[in-house]
């Protein structure tokens, strides 16, 4: 894989291990971190203010657009062709959408990221996964407010919430870390290499179906349902409708293969990132 | 006192040119690099070659050279912003940058909400950016747009405020790249004096500019980079002489031959020549060697303020009495000039030229042949010194008077 990297080779990398290359990024993660430990809240800040000020409908297009969508795939799912879900379709579906959304708003902002703050890039000097994990924030702040509608479709469906729902914060967080992980990843390939974001998006088109969003992991048999039950994000989909819709808990196969990734995507991508923020300000 | 910036045999290469940078040109490119493995082609090139120096605290290192010298590189492997090819650069403490100082600034926010965005993007604290807001609101004088949006700002404005942000850091070292050319005159008196004052604090300052004057009275020492290649460190007098001799053109004409050797001053005991009093007496002994035969010409003498490109004097032989000169070919003449230093503190270079008045131009002309720096503690600023004194006066005469006059 090495070789796909679009590095200078560096005349001073030789002598060192890699042992002590993780090292010493590791250390300079944690001090930039501490630095610069208020950039973060302000860069967020920032995005979530634009927002606000340049839309006319400010937040509510974080509730309006799932919203829709699972008014879309209700109509296809409940009258079209009908699949069977546990709890209410509507309601199935929006805690999907919710979960899915987070995902992919979070990395369609990501991917850009960089390339859209070249200035700041070439000219000034602070961690740059300050981008893509503000990217990550304002969408996590997006789904928080849309799930003020999911409490009151739980409510109106009778939902009880079990004890299992303590799970949830965990749930969260291999959700965030998985995302912040691609975050960091795709704002970087895109730097590098322009067209990633339009694959990216028709890789995002096809993953949300690969994902179980809007239908059951049941109703797809097969080779195709076991590479669907493979894919993260379908553990992670799946894990946020068993804690809060099921009582139940998550399918420890397919949230523990996610957990997984997430913890070691998230270290890598960030020390990838890392060692190469360095050429950003001459690649961009 | 141990260095605050430490740059240690630093070199730089870029690549000229565009890159490939879609994944469409990404594998034709692959396969070339492995059919034909990569070298150090011509598209490549050193921005800086073994460029080393050291700051410590409260000293001030100025930088110049051409535009392509190298000096933005520099800055940018100091920021952190790139890193070195070979050698390092280490810099001790919290780093604050006067570069760019209106990068981050988002035109759909206000100035209030710049501020906060910008120093966070600087490093600062949000709690030290409240403590000191007014203060650098007012610095950059914009208190009644601040809560505009910055997009109605102008971009004077936009960088005064920016400039004054990244002013009201509280840095160990502070890089400056050309932000004095921002605001008007009273505003760019305030920067300077701000920078002087970070000096005298103990930060350590690098400074990258055009503003040779500002150079001079600011920094410590120099560094002359030519095309990535270090010149020269030493002394500001030293360094930006040999930048702006270097600069004008020596012997321009062909026609004759001039040498030129500045006396120290008459009566002084072995002082320097580059260290002048002002109201000291300059020598200046000129021969010239004639290539061509001429009837009628004169020798100039122009003494120029090297830092600022200043036209400070200028005379010449027939004006003090020396006949028009009359030569053949391979004469040679030679002639003393004396000239009193009624100079502020600065440096200042001379320049001798042979003219022929009838057909106004040039035979010759030697600039930066020698440079010689007036040495002062009375005037901060000026060319001419007019030998300010003063006292205080107690008793009637004319406080009385004035004071008189104005409470009427």
């Amino acid at each position: 894989m090495a070789f796909l990297l679009p590095l200078e080779p560096d005349e001073q990398a030789g002598s060192f291990s890699l042992t002590m290359v993780i090292r010493t990024a590791v250390r300079e993660i944690i001090a930039e971190q501490i630095e610069f430990r208020e950039l973060f809240v302000q860069m967020t800040t920032r995005d979530l203010l634009l927002r606000y000020k340049q839309t006319a409908a400010g937040f509510a297009w974080a509730i309006l657009m799932p919203l829709l969508n699972t008014a879309i795939f209700s109509v296809v799912f409940m009258r079209v062709a009908p699949v069977q879900t546990r709890v209410a379709y509507p309601l199935f579906a929006y805690c999907g959408l919710l979960a899915w959304n987070f995902t992919a708003s979070s990395l369609r902002f990501a991917v850009t990221s960089l390339t859209s703050n070249t200035n700041l890039v070439t000219k000034v000097f602070f961690p740059r996964e300050t981008f893509p994990f503000a990217a990550v924030a304002v969408s996590l702040v997006d789904a928080a407010v849309a799930s003020v509608v999911l409490v009151g479709m739980m409510a109106y469906e009778h939902i009880s919430i079990a004890p299992v729902v303590l799970m949830l914060p965990l749930v969260v967080i291999v959700h965030v870390a998985f995302t912040a992980a691609l975050a960091l990843f795709l704002s970087m390939a895109n730097l590098f290499y322009r067209d990633v974001k339009y694959i990216f998006d028709v890789v995002l088109t096809v993953w949300m179906f690969a994902s179980a969003v809007v239908y059951p992991i049941d109703a797809v048999g097969g080779w195709i349902g076991a590479l669907m039950r493979i894919n993260p994000m379908t553990g992670i989909v799946e894990a946020y409708r068993s804690v809060l819709l099921y009582g139940a808990p998550p399918d420890p196969v397919s949230f523990g293969t996610a957990a997984a990734l997430a913890a070691v995507l998230l270290p890598a991508s960030w020390m990838l990132f890392h060692q190469l923020e360095f050429s950003f300000a001459e690649r961009i | 006192m141990a260095p605050r910036v430490i740059f240690d045999s630093v070199w730089k290469r870029f690549r000229r040119g565009e890159r490939h940078d879609s994944l469409r040109d990404l594998i034709p490119a692959m396969i070339g690099r492995y059919l034909k493995p990569r070298r150090e082609d011509d598209r490549d090139f050193w921005a800086l070659r073994d460029v080393s120096f050291e700051v410590e605290p409260g000293r001030a290192l100025g930088i110049v050279g051409h535009n392509g010298a190298g000096k933005s590189t520099i800055l940018k492997l100091l920021t952190r912003i790139m890193r070195p090819t070979r050698g390092r650069s280490v810099l001790q403490g919290r780093v604050g940058a006067l570069i760019e100082v209106a990068a981050g600034f988002h035109p759909d926010l206000t100035g209030r909400e710049n501020v906060f965005l910008q120093g966070a993007i600087m490093g600062m604290r949000r709690a030290e950016i409240l403590r000191r807001f007014d203060e650098i609101v007012s610095f950059a004088g914009v208190e009644q747009f601040i809560d505009t949006p910055a997009k109605r700002y102008s971009s004077g404005m936009q960088a005064r405020l920016g400039f004054s942000i990244a002013a009201h850091l509280d840095p160990d070292v502070l890089l400056v790249d050309e932000v004095l050319a921002v605001g008007d005159m009273a505003f760019q008196e305030r920067c300077r004096t701000r920078m002087a004052g970070f000096r005298d604090r103990g930060i350590a300052l690098v400074f990258v500019s055009h503003n040779l004057h500002a150079i001079g009275q600011l920094c410590d020492q120099v560094l002359l980079l030519d095309h990535g290649v270090p010149v020269r460190l030493g002394a500001p007098g030293a360094v930006l002489a040999e930048y702006c001799g270097g600069t004008s053109h020596t012997a321009e004409e062909e026609d004759v031959v001039i040498e030129a050797s500045l006396k120290a001053p008459r009566g002084a005991n072995a002082r320097a020549i580059d260290e002048i009093h002002p109201g000291d007496t300059l020598e200046l002994e000129v021969s010239v060697e004639f290539r061509v035969d001429v009837k009628r010409v004169t020798v100039g003498v122009v003494v120029w303020d090297l830092t600022r490109q200043l036209y400070v004097y200028g005379a010449s032989s027939d004006s003090v009495g020396i006949p028009a000169i009359r030569a053949a070919r391979g004469d040679c003449r030679s002639f003393v000039f004396t000239l009193e230093t009624h100079l502020t503190r600065g440096l200042y270079a001379i320049e001798v030229n042979v003219a022929d008045p009838d057909r106004d131009r040039f035979l010759g002309l030697v600039r930066g042949i020698r440079h010689f720096e007036v040495v002062e503690r009375v005037s901060y600023d000026g060319i001419a010194n007019l030998y300010l004194t003063g006292r205080e006066i107690a008793g009637p005469g004319v406080r009385e008077k004035l004071c008189a006059g104005a409470q009427k």
